[in-house]
């Protein structure tokens, strides 16, 4: 495509692609910038786009103060253990209804499916009332499980387990495999690249969402840090550069395992998304 | 279909392990899924509080509902905003779909930098527009002149929040649009090529046509999407002011934890749950007519 | 070493009947090659073997144990796959000797055996690779050795060969017969290619749409298949096929009448079909002969000459019949310009006869 398109669109192309890339960039950096300056710039008349006085003042502060770090184990410890858990339960089951064949299969993979169309916010009354009678109210747990059922995730890997040749399994059932030593032997060591796709994908958004943790957390403590960063208001006030550099240390792990995982992410992204499509 | 060619023994064969693999997921979709499903149901049909459920109210619930004109504000709100997000996403999403793919040098960076609002949790975002938009030291209002104050006018209140979604959300669209182009197969376009069109033409003749499915798919899953905003209209303007960016998830949260209404909150949800079983069957529904039609 | 023992076995996926009834016999340290057409049912008959398909009805005896109901890996047999199914992720060694692990054989026995039948099919200096820094070839051999490291009664093979280029093809041909000599187990072969099958098997069994056409030794079903499917399968180019009407049946001699006038004998028994009937004629052609015509054989003209270097191919157009008849010559000398007329003979017990159902006529 790019040969035929003419050399005017390629140049109001490259226009666009620089103001649009330019435009996007744009709120982070200035928080980045509005990061490194002492506070009283961020409130003073006098405009400027660069710090006059560089400073990680402000990053100090936010790590000192306030409950920056504990949120930030948190987020790490409920990310940690949502993808471990959704990815252990969702292996096993999306090989269970690829592979194995038993009464009823085609029903509940259905009714499994019906989480697709669900959406989970209509739910959360119901489940902060059973989590309140579980006792788990402010917990780890309480964070955790309910997002660990993932009919997104089982799909996926049960599209992917589907088109591995049956060959191999009949080998393995042949050398004396059972369903388990099958799964674990062969069926996992080859989709190695999708379930890292899908346990990055899952992380991001665990450590992302916002919705949970605030129904169910009650204690500053506990809080995630999507959570804690909306506390930071009352923490620090009206105080700008404190505040961009608690958002951007928030950010900053997902951003990394982005740009770590770049090609990991966008696949995971995709093979989630063009499902529901 | 599954079940004709298994002769018994080796169904019983396989139904233990089938259990055993399977049980962790039933247990958690029962709990945390399927029972809270059917509790909302039952509840929208209680009168209930948050701790306690009371007597059973039949349908009372939702004829409160359909009176209800903070209920129909909600979703007029929600709505306006599903307006105001999917539009520029679609359109944007396929316009840097287009440059990324054309512009191949840069892809990386340029990729990279639409998608990565999109891994970012919502109160990175938040924060930010929160920043960029005071009245007087907003970067924005330096850029714009002037000192309005974005998120306390109830005009601007709900577009501002659509534009920072916009920001936070199109890496997404982005990434569906690219995965359509790069499904259209080249010969395509060479053919054409001899054909001497070139330019706008390419597009209109063989992009979009094979576009149309995607941009359907993903107008709709951002229509779903957008319907769902709760975090972004909380945490920036508190579903003000005057409640117009009150979105329908909004109040509901509001009934259930603020008024400790649980059976009313819960006839909401199921409300909004059946305006997006809708939407989903739609989008299946015009996929497949497009399919049809397009052979 | 054991037996294997088919009787009335009988499989359908839902009312689909796919294997229709099959009983068989394979001997101890048999080489049986199974063959038919695609959809035949040989593969699903192999796979019911091995317990990768439920037998739907009748028994399957190994080692005069019945064993339908046997997990697979507890048969003592082991499968060499068309796709060789070797697990990506694992080196030559640990595909080799993955069963062994599973079986907890203790690790100086699975090295030793691994060696050992790595000594065998020369891939020793392999052992370390992954399968995808193998060629065909050689995956095949590790395929075959991942059989032979698990001692079966009775190795199975379905289709081995045919993601090899020709080349390679004729010498895994070569050293699969050497294997079985060598080993002395049991071998049933699946295969499409009657080439394969008359060059490897001890035993052939003709697979049709779920039945057994004909089972025997090479030789046999080639010199006397049983019917119109078992002669037109085995041989190539073949066995030419023309219709015609008997026109008496004694004296050991049956004489019919071919469409296009002539007539000819044929050494078979006719003495059960009436005259009139509708029969088929089969000639191989390697047993026409092509003269001038005025030779009293069979008329037509010569339309076609395929020259492969050691035989010489000549289709020839007989009146009234479809389709051209096929002659195997040996060098260019002799055959006349394209487009003249010709005639055709052949010796009398060199032809088939076979009755409107297909089932060839007795021989006289």
């Amino acid at each position: 495509m790019s040969a035929r398109t003419g050399i005017a669109w390629s140049a109001a192309g490259a226009v666009a692609a620089i103001l649009l890339a330019a435009l996007w960039a744009f709120p982070l950096l200035w928080a980045l910038s509005t990061s490194l300056r002492p506070e009283l710039e961020t409130v003073s008349n006098q405009f400027h786009w660069l710090p006059r006085h560089w400073t990680v003042d402000a990053y100090t502060r936010t790590l000192g103060a306030g409950n920056v770090v504990r949120w930030l184990v948190n987020s790490f410890v409920v990310a940690l253990g949502v993808t471990v858990l959704t990815m252990a339960i969702s292996l096993m089951a999306a090989y269970a209804f690829s592979q194995l064949r038993f009464r009823g299969r085609g029903l509940l993979f259905g009714v499994a499916m019906l989480g697709f169309l669900l959406p989970f916010e209509a739910l959360l009354v119901p489940l902060f009332r059973t989590m309140n009678q579980l006792g788990l109210i402010n917990s780890y747990a309480g964070i955790i499980l309910p997002q660990v059922v993932s009919p997104v995730v089982i799909y996926v890997f049960k599209q992917f387990f589907d088109a591995i040749p049956a060959d191999f399994r009949e080998a393995a059932v042949i050398d004396g495999a059972g369903p388990l030593r099958v799964l674990w032997s062969v069926y996992l060591p080859v989709s190695g690249n999708i379930v890292w796709a899908m346990a990055i994908v899952t992380f991001i958004a665990a450590w992302n969402n916002f919705l949970w943790p605030f129904i169910i957390v009650t204690s500053n403590d506990m809080m995630t840090i999507p959570l804690g960063l909306t506390q930071t208001y009352d923490a620090f006030g009206v105080r700008y550069a404190q505040l961009m550099a608690a958002a951007l240390l928030g950010a900053f792990p997902v951003a990394l395992a982005y740009v770590a995982f770049q090609r990991r992410v966008t696949q995971g992204f995709l093979a989630a998304s063009g499902l529901k499509g | 279909m599954q079940g004709s060619d298994f002769a018994p023994t080796s169904a019983r064969r396989e139904n233990i392990p089938a259990l055993m693999l399977l049980a962790p997921f039933v247990i958690a979709f029962l709990l945390f899924f399927a029972v809270p499903a059917v509790e909302t149901l039952w509840l929208s049909m209680t009168d209930s509080s948050l701790t306690r459920t009371n007597a059973f109210a039949g349908l009372d619930n939702y004829r409160l509902l359909l009176n209800d004109p903070s209920f129909w504000d909600s979703v007029g709100n929600t709505f306006y905003f599903a307006v105001l997000t999917v539009v520029p996403l679609t359109a944007l999403g396929l316009l840097m779909a287009l440059l990324v793919n054309h512009f191949v040098k840069a892809q990386a960076w340029l990729q990279g930098v639409f998608f990565l609002p999109f891994v970012l949790p919502i109160s990175v975002m938040t924060l930010i527009a929160d920043w960029m938009l005071q009245p007087s030291t907003g970067v924005v209002n330096h850029l714009l002149g002037g000192q309005r104050a974005w998120l306390a006018d109830p005009h601007w209140a709900l577009p501002a929040v659509a534009i920072g979604t916009v920001w936070w959300t199109v890496g997404f669209n982005l990434l569906l649009f690219l995965a359509g182009l790069r499904n259209i197969p080249q010969d395509l376009y060479e053919a054409a090529a001899l054909d001497g069109a070139r330019g706008f033409t390419l597009f209109r003749a063989i992009t979009w046509p094979a576009l149309r499915p995607v941009a359907t798919t993903a107008v709709i899953l951002q229509l779903i999407a957008s319907l769902k905003v709760f975090g972004q209209t909380y945490i920036l303007t508190s579903g003000g002011p005057f409640n117009t960016t009150r979105v329908t998830l909004h109040y509901m949260y509001e009934t259930a934890f603020t008024q400790s209404d649980a059976g009313y909150a819960a006839a909401i949800a199921m409300a909004f749950v059946a305006i997006v079983i809708l939407l989903s069957l739609l989008q299946a529904w015009i996929v497949r007519w497009l399919a049809g039609r397009d052979g | 070493m054991a037996s294997v023992r088919l009787r009335g076995i009988r499989k359908h996926y839902g009312d689909n009947p796919v294997i229709k009834g099959v009983d068989l016999d394979i001997e101890d340290g048999q080489f049986v090659v199974f063959v038919g057409p695609s959809g035949c049912g040989k593969s699903t008959l192999l796979r019911m073997i091995a317990g990768l398909e439920d037998i739907s009805a009748g028994t399957l005896e190994l080692g005069g144990v019945v064993s339908n109901a046997v997990a697979p890996s507890r048969r003592g047999i082991a499968m060499v796959f068309q796709s060789y199914a070797l697990y990506p992720h694992m080196s030559v060694y640990e595909n080799m000797g993955f069963a062994l692990k599973l079986a907890k054989v203790p690790k100086a026995e699975i090295r030793e055996r691994v060696t050992h039948a790595a000594a065998i099919l020369q891939i020793e200096h392999l052992l370390d690779r992954k399968p995808k820094a193998l060629s065909g070839g050689q995956r095949q051999r590790v395929a075959i050795g991942r059989a032979i490291v698990r001692k079966p009664e009775v190795f199975l093979f379905d289709e081995p060969l045919s993601n090899l280029d020709a080349a390679l093809r004729a010498q895994t041909r070569v050293e699969l017969a050497r294997l079985h000599r060598e080993l002395g187990a049991t071998m049933i072969y699946v295969t499409h290619d009657q080439v394969e099958a008359m060059t490897l098997g001890q035993r052939i069994v003709v697979f049709n749409a779920g039945r057994i056409e004909q089972a025997g030794t090479p030789l046999e079903l080639y010199q006397r298949p049983a019917n119109l499917f078992v002669a037109g399968f085995l041989g190539s180019p073949r066995m030419n096929f023309l219709k015609a009407t008997l026109v008496s049946g004694e004296g050991g001699l049956a004489v019919v009448r071919l469409a296009g006038g002539a007539t000819v004998g044929v050494a078979a028994n006719g003495a059960h079909a009436r005259t009139g009937a509708g029969v088929t004629l089969g000639v191989r052609p390697e047993h026409l002969r092509i003269a001038g015509p005025d030779g009293g054989g069979i008329a037509g003209r010569l339309a076609l000459v395929e020259y492969l270097g050691d035989v010489t191919l000549a289709y020839v157009q007989v009146e009234g019949a479809d389709g051209m008849v096929a002659v195997k010559c040996h060098g260019k000398a002799g055959l006349p310009a394209l487009g003249s007329r010709v005639s055709l003979g052949f010796e009398a017990g060199a032809g088939y006869l076979f009755d409107e159902d297909g089932a060839a006529l007795p021989a006289a």
